[in-house]
């Protein structure tokens, strides 16, 4: 059971060394500590308020509309290019923030599509932005949970009669209830840490995150401590999120039955569902058109052309591939061990367990870089280790997605056939192989393609150790833009996301399996 | 579980070893931004010159920017690697001399183009350009001609800026209205602030926000233009020249103390003083090269305003005073 704590042990030696590292650097000579004060200013005070209160909103109306479209695509069983609609709703994730901001800006600037004027500068500009990105994740993430839903369930439900209104009641909020917290949660986490997007279409320093703040005194003022303080503050304020969230969690009982999910629910379409997802589609599809239509205008044969672009590309693959399969495996093993424990009723510390990976998203992997460069660098060339590192810290940042896509199929397994592969003495290789990997494999590959996604979009961590020859795409698209080449970037944003659109399609298919949704 | 484990345990191996790729041969390692080293920088065809030259190879790691390049050299010390540091500009020469990890050039700056005398016995200068609010000629007829007119007319046009916290350009115009306005600054960015779309993270966003069509003016540089000229052929842009003159940004190199290729390192510095190298700035960073004559400037540049006077900080005065300026402006904006 000792290897229980494993991952988290390591996952604490990933977060708390490299914060040493920095904090250690506070006795650097030539550096000179700044007021500790500093926390109690109105300055962090109205950047802690903004930055909670922007993430809470965002938050909401992120979360909200998606559990309707997540329903509506639930019980919208087939229509045409369902599988492709969710693929793209895959695509906010691997956006870089700046071609998200041209994007929302296409449609909604003074010369957009839907007009805003300055009024788009403020919280309205956060919002749309951040709903962008978020409401189609939380469709991903909450998809799952309708097709959890035993089919007798919806057999029964449909010989009793059921309204609309008591399935709703009596199975899907059920089944719901499970992953909402977690997913509220990582949606919360990914609107706290926003940076470039709060900054430039918030309108000015008004909208000032904690990740702002973090990154002016790493920077800005070099002030290590500083930084390490205002990193942890913002992780003991997810905690506290994270702690009244999962209070909400009501774990479903789970039933020892034979019956297949899935499946049922796809019955009962309606106009109104339809529309749902239109609306949605509609929402989340105007950015990513409009820069498709920019891409097409521009130079993309050029683009294409180029032979560093497709150096860049499979770099970019490289990382994201290796991050989705060294995450996927922590996350596997972390879940595993979250959900041995609450089998044998150490309830508190399997939540613990999972806790630990889940809110890892909210240290800024600015600190994580560079307390990693600050403690190694004495002892490796970080240099000729830096795609190690990236993919490292990618996997961690990717490990609350895997834990909310992995994790409530995981623990629903375990349940349902411990005693079976207890009594048939399947173990290990044989028990992944024959148990877990059949059931399993669908929501290992939404994680793994959900992690890919994340890191081939990432740009803060490659880009503080300094590009060599080749930079990643996201790298390249801010090179490009940074030589007024803004046509050729749109272009090779187009790119990273064929791209990635190619790797959900292929780790959904090749490790979800054919019958994928 | 053991299998797992072994399986882990090999995929853990493979990924290690695969990208811990050898770099042994002896080189010149240069520290510069990443717009400098990307393909469209100045970088790809320095390194191909002197490399002609130098019989060595040249290795240049880009970083974020100047700020990047300098909190690099302070995390690493006396162990860097780098030889030559290229990319940190006058606003953190005071910092970067404070650290202690440059030696003193040794040179004398001949033929600089500088518009102001250079003194630094520790960096040289390689390129600088003025700071300048851009905008489309088609769109905005009556641009203002002073920053006290952009700053006072409330019916003025409305622009784009960038954070002084996280990119150069912004710091710049926060000095340029300090330089101005000196301790009234704050009352110009509160009759300003009105009129400022937004405020972004850095260059890039601004620029794209503009050229999109989100405001009047974008702060920029006044060589910004002469892309849109020589590269598209395109005359709509220009930028508003200022009476009372356009802040200076300055670009520098200097030798690393701990460099043990020091000869070498002097050789890059020459090199980067001669001509070879000043003429493959003005079209590769959109800047004017420190020491090459006017006269062999690409012709569409003399069509650029003339930004005299130049405005510019000592660099002591920019390291005592940012943090709390920075601070003050904070305080108005974020009203």
């Amino acid at each position: 059971m000792r290897s229980a704590y494993l991952v988290p042990a390591i996952l604490a030696v990933l977060v708390l060394a490299p914060m040493w590292g920095l904090l250690s650097l506070g006795q650097l000579p030539g550096f000179e500590p700044q007021d500790l004060q500093f926390w109690q200013s109105a300055y962090i005070r109205r950047v802690v308020f903004f930055s909670l209160w922007q993430a809470l909103l965002s938050t909401l109306f992120s979360v909200a509309p998606a559990i309707l479209v997540a329903r509506a695509f639930a019980l919208n069983g087939e229509f045409p290019f369902r599988s492709l609609l969710l693929r793209i709703f895959g695509l906010p994730l691997v956006v870089p923030s700046v071609v998200a901001v041209m994007g929302i800006v296409s449609v909604y600037g003074s010369d957009g599509w839907i007009p805003l004027g300055r009024s788009l500068y403020g919280i309205n500009g956060i919002l749309l932005a951040h709903v962008f990105f978020n409401l189609p994740l939380a469709v991903r993430l909450l998809l799952p949970l309708w097709q959890g839903i035993p089919r007798h369930h919806w057999a029964l439900a449909g010989q009793m009669g059921f309204s609309g209104w008591h399935r709703w009641r009596h199975l899907e909020w059920p089944a719901l209830r499970e992953g909402l917290p977690g997913v509220l949660l990582l949606v919360f986490m990914l609107c706290l840490t926003s940076f470039a997007v709060v900054l430039t279409l918030g309108g000015g320093p008004k909208s000032t995150t904690l990740e702002v703040a973090i990154y002016q005194s790493l920077r800005f003022d070099f002030d290590p401590v500083q930084a390490v303080i205002l990193a942890l503050l913002q992780l003991s304020l997810c905690v506290l999120v994270a702690v009244v969230l999962l209070k909400l969690q009501k774990l479903p009982e789970v039933e020892i039955t034979i019956s297949s999910a899935a499946g049922e629910s796809g019955k009962y379409r309606s106009r109104l569902n339809r529309v749902v997802i239109l609306v949605a589609g509609i929402y989340v599809g105007m950015p990513l058109v409009s820069l498709l239509i920019d891409a097409l205008s521009g130079p993309l044969a050029q683009v294409v052309a180029n032979r560093y672009l497709w150096q860049s590309a499979g770099k970019t693959l490289m990382l994201g591939l290796g991050a989705a399969v060294l995450s996927v495996m922590a996350g596997w093993f972390l879940l595993g061990a979250s959900s041995r424990l609450a089998n044998r009723g150490r309830l508190k510390q399997a939540r613990l367990i999972e806790l630990c990976g889940s809110i890892i998203y909210v240290v800024p992997p600015l600190v994580i870089g560079t307390g990693i460069f600050v403690l190694l660098s004495d002892y490796i060339d970080v240099f000729a280790w830096v795609y190690a590192i990236v993919i490292i810290v990618n996997a961690m940042m990717g490990l609350p997605f895997v834990i909310r896509t992995l994790g409530p199929a995981m623990r629903k397994n375990q349940m349902q056939y411990r005693y079976l592969c207890h009594s048939l003495a399947l173990d290990g290789w044989n028990r992944f192989r024959y148990v877990d990997w059949p059931l399993l494999r669908r929501p290992i590959g939404l994680s793994a393609a959900l992690v890919a996604a994340l890191a081939m979009g990432d740009l803060g961590v490659i880009a503080l150790f300094g590009t060599p020859e080749t930079a990643t795409l996201p790298l390249l698209i801010y090179q490009q833009l940074g030589a007024y080449l803004i046509p050729q970037a749109t272009a090779t944003a187009l790119i990273l996301l064929g791209l990635c659109l190619l790797v959900f399609w292929v780790l959904e298919r090749c490790i979800g399996g054919k019958a994928n949704a | 579980m053991q299998q797992i484990n072994r399986v882990t345990g090999v995929v853990f191996l493979c990924l290690f070893s695969a990208f811990s790729a050898q770099a042994a041969t002896p080189a010149l390692v240069i520290y510069t931004y990443d717009s400098f080293t990307s393909e469209w920088g100045p970088g790809p065809q320095v390194k191909k010159a002197f490399e002609q030259q130098c019989g060595c190879t040249v290795e240049m790691t880009g970083l974020e920017d100047g700020v990047s390049i300098l909190n690099r050299l302070k995390l690493e010390g006396n162990n860097t690697r780098a030889d030559i540091v290229l990319g940190i500009d006058t606003n953190l020469t005071a910092e970067a001399r404070a650290t202690g990890l440059f030696e003193a050039h040794g040179m004398s700056l001949d033929n600089s183009a500088l518009p102001g005398p250079w003194d630094d016995s520790i960096f040289l200068p390689f390129d600088y350009g003025y700071f300048a609010f851009v905008y489309n000629q088609e769109s905005l007829k009556n641009p203002p001609n002073s920053l006290k007119q952009l700053v006072e007319d409330p019916g003025g046009p409305t622009i784009l800026i960038q954070d002084p916290r996280t990119s150069t350009p912004g710091l710049g115009l926060l000095l340029w209205v300090k330089k101005i306005y000196g301790e009234r600054a704050s009352e110009a960015w509160a009759k300003l602030s009105d009129r400022i779309v937004t405020v972004s993270k850095g260059w890039s966003e601004a620029y794209g926000l503009f050229l999109k069509g989100e405001a009047d003016m974008v702060l920029s540089y006044t060589t910004s233009p002469a892309y849109h000229i020589i590269a598209e052929q395109d005359r709509r842009f220009a930028a508003a020249k200022f009476s009372e003159g356009h802040y200076q940004q300055i670009e520098v190199a200097g030798l690393v103390k701990s460099s043990q290729q020091k000869e070498l390192g002097r050789k890059f510095l020459a090199f980067m003083l001669s001509d070879r190298f000043q003429s493959i700035i003005p079209t590769t960073n959109w800047m004017y090269p420190a020491t090459l004559a006017v006269s062999k400037l690409p012709q569409d540049f003399n069509a650029l305003i003339d930004p005299s006077p130049a405005l510019l900080f000592d660099d002591k005065s920019v390291s005592r005073g940012r943090k709390l300026w920075v601070n003050e402006w904070l305080d108005t904006m974020a009203k």
